[in-house]
């Protein structure tokens, strides 16, 4: 295993890490400044809308400061998997099988416990 | 809920993040209590508040340690296995619990916390006792030192062990039981205390994770509570970091350790 390979692989890991926070904090702030902004809190919806419903509404006429901050709570709730994901690439990209399998039984519980949770 | 409850939650998610971070706590241990106590949420949405900030802080400092090497990646990742099976039966058991019950099994964790708090104060061992010929060689740069660290860990059964109950009361309590690993890792394991810190804080993001959804399904989340929230935290865990590296003190763990003992008590009897 190459010293460089691996500064690599970690620097995606980091990467992704940023990204998945960063675009959260973002959505969050967007959500609290319409709240701010309308000068009254939205009613929240009676039932939790999952992930799928939560992206439509994102991207339609709609999108109103409580769906911005539960986009940003699911995408925040989304980037350990998202760690996990990278860290099982890099892996294979330094040919260490075993930390190939080690991260993908991580992330099989991962998304076993988001089926499990959503179904 | 008003724009002025909004930012309430995010000054107190500040306050909170910063004095977990200066304390190498993270946030949960003092955002349950403030959310449960001040706010009157029932526990289960102050665990799942919490979750969010756990996974939040971890990820923003794992970004940073990760690049710096500090993080053992191989072995986190490793013992995310037994943290994640924690967290999972943690969240479905929450979920069974009642409110009152979970608030006494948290005041018990705060009582735990504490004691270990002051028992480090007066038990400070020999550090760097460092093994060579174990598992998982890590090395960094200490930048303190200027010197480079190299270690390998031992006892990885056992360190797994203690990942698991870890990693089952994140899921049962929303903290990222980085009080419990970060011994463990150092003492029993040798790995040094920076790197087992910056090793358990790269584990506790996908640890809460694990659980979040579970919390989710069970509509715990109020976005309207957790995104201000998770954000404060997110805020005062730089401050804390950045108070941390220049005030350091067996008084300042003192005077927490007393805090966190009153509030330990106040949530007994809730």
């Amino acid at each position: 295993m190459g010293d460089s390979q691996q500064h690599y692989v970690e620097r995606w890991i980091s990467r992704a890490l940023r990204i998945g926070v960063w675009s959260s904090a973002a959505l969050m702030i967007a959500g609290l400044l319409v709240v701010w902004i309308s000068g009254s809190t939205p009613a929240m919806p009676s039932e939790n809308p999952s992930p799928g419903e939560l992206f439509s509404q994102l991207f339609s006429s709609s999108v109103n400061g409580v769906t911005l901050m539960f986009s940003g709570l699911v995408l925040l709730m989304l980037t350990p998997f998202l760690r996990v994901l990278t860290a099982a690439v890099g892996f294979l990209a330094e040919k260490d099988v075993k930390f190939v399998v080690v991260s993908c039984v991580v992330f099989c519980m991962l998304l076993g416990e988001l089926i499990f949770s959503l179904r | 809920m008003t724009f002025s409850s909004l930012l309430l939650l995010f000054f107190g998610g500040i306050v909170v993040g910063t004095m977990g971070a200066m304390l190498g706590l993270g946030g949960g241990v003092f955002l349950v209590p403030f959310l449960a106590l001040v706010f009157g949420l029932p526990m289960h949405q102050a665990i799942a508040t919490s979750i969010l900030a756990v996974i939040a802080t971890s990820s923003a400092g794992a970004a940073m340690n990760v690049e710096r090497h500090i993080v053992n990646l191989r072995l986190g990742m490793v013992l995310e296995i037994a943290t994640v099976i924690g967290a999972i039966f943690g969240g479905v058991s929450a979920n069974l619990l009642s409110g009152p019950v979970l608030a006494k099994i948290f005041a018990a964790l705060l009582l735990s916390v504490s004691c270990m708090m002051i028992w480090g104060t007066r038990h400070r061992g020999p550090d760097g006792t460092t093994f060579q010929n174990g598992a998982f060689p890590g090395s960094y740069k200490d930048e303190a030192t200027g010197t480079v660290v190299t270690y390998t860990v031992k006892r990885v059964p056992f360190a797994m062990l203690v990942s698991l109950v870890a990693g089952n009361i994140s899921g049962l309590l929303g903290v990222g039981g980085g009080i419990f690993k970060v011994p463990a890792m150092h003492m029993i394991s040798g790995v040094p205390i920076k790197a087992a810190t910056a090793t358990s804080n790269f584990m506790i993001g996908v640890t809460a994770a694990a659980s979040a959804f579970i919390y989710f399904a069970h509509g715990h989340m109020n976005p309207l509570i957790a995104a201000p929230a998770a954000l404060g935290v997110l805020s005062g865990s730089f401050f804390g970091v950045s108070i941390n590296r220049r005030i350091r003190g067996d008084a300042l763990a003192w005077v927490f350790a007393v805090v966190l003992l009153l509030i330990s008590l106040r949530m007994f009897w809730r």
